[in-house]
């Protein structure tokens, strides 16, 4: 909120240059966003606490000086002149509901002459960022500012009966505020009525049949307590936030009504006002001051400094708590009604602390007494994919987790989307089901900005119902378009391709001891039908990849291809991985084989390795297909495969009729399980 | 046996004459594949002799042949670097010609600063926890001491998905999820996303970083806060970095404190600097004393044990560190922003 130091000098006499008192103000935790000057006086921003309702008003901000600075507040007389008439023959106050109106004030001001402010109220007006409207409103403002008292006026004229009732709204009753805004009253609305009418939205704003206007001339003055949990809900329910609701939805000193009714009837006798006798003040359940014992010991052992026990009366004392020694270093404290925010013993250690002041509480390292559990592996897995990524080229994406719903209509990911009930636009609706609407988008930037090779990855969740449950899950998204590499004088430049981003999969998987994956040709809603496969993982589908279709490209604007690939990391981790073990380095010879194959192209590498691989020859180390070609003098229907067969024995050297045998056994089953012919000269 | 042995003989006869008057790399390699070619070579079939042999014979023979084999591979490669000696000048290739480069991915830079955090902690002692980006109301307000219907929940402007759960706004429901699993002492940090219903502008995100921490055991005290905070602050930004704490209010600590740099531009020197607006201080950590309610709500005495807990935005940070003037640079991804911090 606004603090104007003039005002401030209403009730204390602080002599400190600006950023003096903005120091000050901080180091007691009452923090200044910024400050300006205004016609002489500088105004300051306060960014004041939910907790601290009681510093929404010049006199709370000038108490918490006061004990900074161990000035003394100035008391304030607040005379009046009467007429000879009691209040109580003037109003009827009664509270229907004393759960949501605790306590209600009511003082009547006769014959006040409605007009513009003073220049010392208007002054004071302008400087809280309003504009100065007529003596009676700048009144309620004022004493709004300057005490954290919300106060409505009512002209008494227009209340039938001259009865004010404190009551639940009724079903389907109607009101006009006095800024002309219909509100429909719901039956959970506390209202402020006469007999017949409602006449404001008690705590929150007043209506515009009791308003007070140029021709007004007695004033009813309302000073109350409300339930702040019943404004807040009244004020989100109507979507009106006033200076007044602001207030008391954070909680009101419920001892101050009657001096905020004294204090608003003096002003307007200012304006040739006479105000009746007496306040009617109705609070049926008197309340006690909160109490909380504190013990020194407590403090020291919080604060990790010993805090003598004067300077804790004394500072509690000038923070208007009454201090009642119990024994030794015990007190039973009582909180003054202005400082709701003070329940326990922690709170009141805080207050000490405050004015103790932060900056001299020593600095000291916590000893560790104990080990905290290892780093979850899943963690360290996680790492190994990042570095393996990064070795080939892929960069690190992060994007918002928010989803449009058009793209993810057409990514249709197959999993349900988590819409999000109150977005920050409808183009952020839903949490991604899958992260390659960030990756495209990524792309789509890059491009549109000149760069010729991109290639992407995230490590993220996605998010999608299962069943009545949301459900996230870490997924590895990864995308590939463009040059690979760095321009070279030695090569020239190559394309990424399919193959490129598979061999990144496959190399994830491997690095995670997961070989045993199974790339099968498989459909993806947003990959070309003729170019994608779906990985699986002990019969159980962990990701895909291809090609992303077409028509997905052409909507994000991205020049094709584009390669992607998604992972589900949560169910790859589910799985265990190949146990880790060391395998001794064989000290004798290798011996190596190379066999080309003339083969059917439609018999695809898959079923060819799975086939090497359950012969389970012994001694096999490993095979890979190190050439594959096609041209002239190869048939049409045909390609040529070649192979590289690698054979270790741990304890002998191999003899070659040993691998011959084996060769054998390979060439027999490809030949009669896929009619592979051996090439011209093709064992080796 | 004696035959072999006279073939290897010969076979070495030979394959000297061969050599002799090579002066091309091509006729190299034939005389190369004539010996030694794996299948066909003269030296290697003699391997295939070896079975014809007595068992007793074997090993010598072998040991034979394999010595030929050296002689032979040692001649060629004796010739091959004789024949490729020093080249004609003409042929010299520019030795400052720039070397190989090749493209190196780049971590993105949010995850750059949050792993430095975590090391930074990990080396105090803290172990990292992660928990849900989707809450319920109890983990995310309740039990952090937000009663129904409290203004401080504006503070925390909230996304949600129903009346049931909604997108967290802080790492502190991991805090809550720990303390109700394991006894102190605990010493964590929470790393992750979090979440608020914030428009994106330069110095707001929808979404962002944080990283929260919280210490309980017995005798935990404020000074223990100020303590591991200046630390950390002081290796994540500079040993000379000014740290300020001043009271605050957080609804899941008591006392509170607001932890502010000194400025990272202008060294707190500059009435009209753009980033502390002169201030000379960044706000950068929420922190205080869990509340004993807080203690309370996971079954922690808090007359026995006592914690403290900080939070801070990871992007902010990065944004002081660095000197990015928008926050959201770090959701575009554009790769020439990202790939600067490959060599941080």
């Amino acid at each position: 909120m606004k603090i104007s130091i003039d005002w401030l000098k209403d009730f204390i006499d602080v002599e400190l240059s600006t950023s003096r008192l903005i120091d000050t103000l901080n180091s007691i935790g009452m923090l200044i966003d910024s400050w300006e000057e205004q016609k002489g006086d500088i105004i300051l921003e306060l960014e004041t606490y939910s907790n601290r309702p009681d510093t929404l008003g010049h006199i709370g901000v000038a108490r918490e000086l006061a004990v900074a600075l161990d000035l003394p507040l100035k008391e304030q007389e607040w005379p009046l002149t009467e007429v000879d008439e009691n209040s109580s023959e003037n109003i009827d106050i009664e509270i229907f509901d004393d759960d949501l109106c605790p306590r209600y004030c009511g003082i009547v001001v006769k014959d006040v002459n409605v007009g513009p402010s003073p220049e010392w109220l208007a002054r004071k007006i302008e400087a809280m960022g309003l504009s100065h409207i007529n003596n009676v409103v700048d009144v309620s403002n004022y004493v709004l500012f300057a005490t954290a008292q919300p106060i409505h006026m009512f002209d008494i004229s227009k209340l039938s009966g001259k009865k004010i009732i404190v009551r639940k709204a009724k079903k389907g009753e109607a009101f006009r505020s006095l800024e002309g805004e219909d509100i429909n009253l719901s039956p959970d609305m506390l209202v402020i009525a006469d007999e017949q009418k409602p006449v404001a939205l008690a705590g929150v704003i007043g209506g515009e049949n009791s308003a007070v206007t140029e021709t007004t001339r007695d004033i009813l003055i309302e000073s109350a307590h409300f339930n702040p949990v019943s404004v807040r809900k009244t004020g989100k329910k109507t979507g009106i936030q006033t200076d007044a609701s602001y207030r008391f939805e954070r909680g009101s000193d419920i001892s101050f009504p009657p001096k905020a009714a004294l204090m608003a009837a003096s002003l307007l006798t200012q304006f040739g006002g006479k105000a009746t006798k007496g306040i009617v003040d109705i609070y049926p359940k008197s309340r006690k001051n909160k109490t909380v014992m504190l013990r020194q010991r407590r403090v020291s052992e919080i604060l990790g400094v010993d805090i003598r026990s004067d300077f804790i009366v004394e500072t509690l004392s000038k923070l208007e708590f009454i201090l009642e020694k119990k024994q030794q270093g015990v007190w039973q404290v009582q909180v003054p009604f202005f400082r709701i925010d003070i329940e326990r013993e922690a709170d009141l250690v805080e207050e000490i602390a405050r004015f103790y002041g932060y900056e001299n509480i020593p600095s000291v390292f916590p000893p560790l007494t104990a080990m905290e559990p290892p780093p979850d592996p899943k963690k360290r897995q996680i790492q190994k994919c990042r570095q393996a990524l990064f070795h080939y080229g892929f960069d690190e994406v992060v994007n918002y987790s928010f989803a449009d719903p058009e793209n993810e209509e057409k990514l249709q990911s197959g999993r349900k989307a988590i819409a999000i009930r109150n977005p920050i636009s409808t183009k952020a609706s839903l949490l991604k089901t899958t992260l390659l609407e960030g990756l495209l988008e990524n792309i789509a930037w890059n491009q549109n900005r000149g760069a010729d090779g991109i290639h992407i990855f995230e490590v993220g969740k996605i998010y999608f119902w299962e069943d009545d449950a949301c459900s996230e899950q870490m997924s590895l998204g990864m995308a590939t378009a463009g040059y690979l590499g760095m321009n070279s004088w030695q090569e020239p430049p190559i394309q990424t391709n399919f193959f490129h981003l598979k061999g990144v999969c496959e190399a994830i998987l491997s690095l995670l001891r997961y070989e045993s994956v199974v790339f099968l040709a498989g459909k993806h809603p947003s990959l070309e039908k003729e170019s994608a496969l779906s990985i699986l993982l002990k019969g159980k589908k962990i990701g895909c990849i291809g090609a992303v279709r077409r028509d997905i490209c052409s909507s994000f604007s991205i020049r094709e291809p584009v390669w992607a690939a998604e992972l589900d990391l949560n169910g790859i981790f589910q799985k265990q991985p190949r146990p880790f073990e060391y395998i001794p380095v064989i000290k004798y010879p290798k011996v190596v084989r190379d066999i080309s194959f003339i083969a059917d192209r439609k018999i695809s590498y898959q079923e060819i390795k799975q086939t090497l691989e359950e012969l389970s020859i012994p001694n096999l180390e490993r095979f890979e297909l190190y050439d594959r070609f096609t041209g002239v003098s190869i048939p049409k229907e045909k390609v040529s495969l070649s192979f590289r067969f690698l054979y270790h024995h741990p304890q002998r050297t191999l003899l070659a009729e040993e691998v011959d045998g084996f060769q054998e056994k390979i060439i027999k089953t490809l030949s009669s399980k896929f009619g592979f012919q051996l090439r011209e000269g093709g064992e080796n | 046996m004696s035959g072999l042995k006279e073939k290897i003989e010969k076979l070495q006869e030979r394959f000297d004459e061969a050599i002799e008057g090579i002066t091309d790399e091509k006729a190299l390699q034939e005389v190369r594949n004539l010996y030694l070619s794996r299948s066909r070579g003269s030296v290697s079939s003699l391997f295939g002799e070896l079975k014809s042999l007595k068992p007793e014979e074997k090993p010598d023979a072998g040991k034979e042949i394999n010595a030929l084999k050296e002689y032979v591979q040692d001649k060629l490669q004796a010739l091959q670097i004789q024949l490729s000696g020093p080249r004609a000048v003409e042929e010299m290739v520019d030795l400052t010609l720039p070397g190989e480069a090749s493209y190196i991915g780049s971590p993105h830079p949010i995850l750059i600063i949050q792993q430095e955090i975590e090391n930074i902690f990990l080396s105090m002692g803290f172990s990292v926890e992660e928990g849900p980006e989707i809450e319920t109301d109890y983990y995310n307000f309740e039990a952090l001491n937000f009663p129904p219907h409290h203004p401080a929940r504006d503070d925390w402007d909230t996304l949600y998905i129903n009346d049931d759960f909604l997108l967290r706004t802080h790492t502190s429901p991991v805090q809550i999820r720990v303390m109700e699993k394991r006894k102190p002492p605990i010493r964590i940090i929470t790393p992750g996303k979090v979440f608020r219903k914030e428009s994106p502008d330069p110095t707001h995100l929808p979404m962002f970083y944080q990283v929260e921490g919280l210490v309980v055991d017995r005798g935990i005290t404020f000074a223990h806060l100020k303590g591991t905070l200046e630390s950390f602050l002081k290796i994540l930004f500079h040993e000379k970095t000014k740290v300020r704490f001043r009271p605050s209010f957080f609804p899941f600590t008591e006392p509170s404190a607001e932890v502010d740099i000194g400025c990272t531009v202008c060294n707190r020197e500059d009435s009209a600097c753009r980033v502390c607006g002169g201030g000379g201080w960044i706000e950068l950590l929420g922190s205080g004393m869990v509340d004993p309610q807080v203690l309370k709500n996971v079954n922690i005495d808090p007359e026995e044990y006592s914690g403290f807990a900080f939070g801070l935005g990871i992007d902010r940070a990065a944004m002081f560190l660095y000197q990015i003037p928008d926050l959201r640079y770090f959701y575009e991804n554009d790769l020439r922003f990202i790939r600067q911090f490959l060599q941080k």
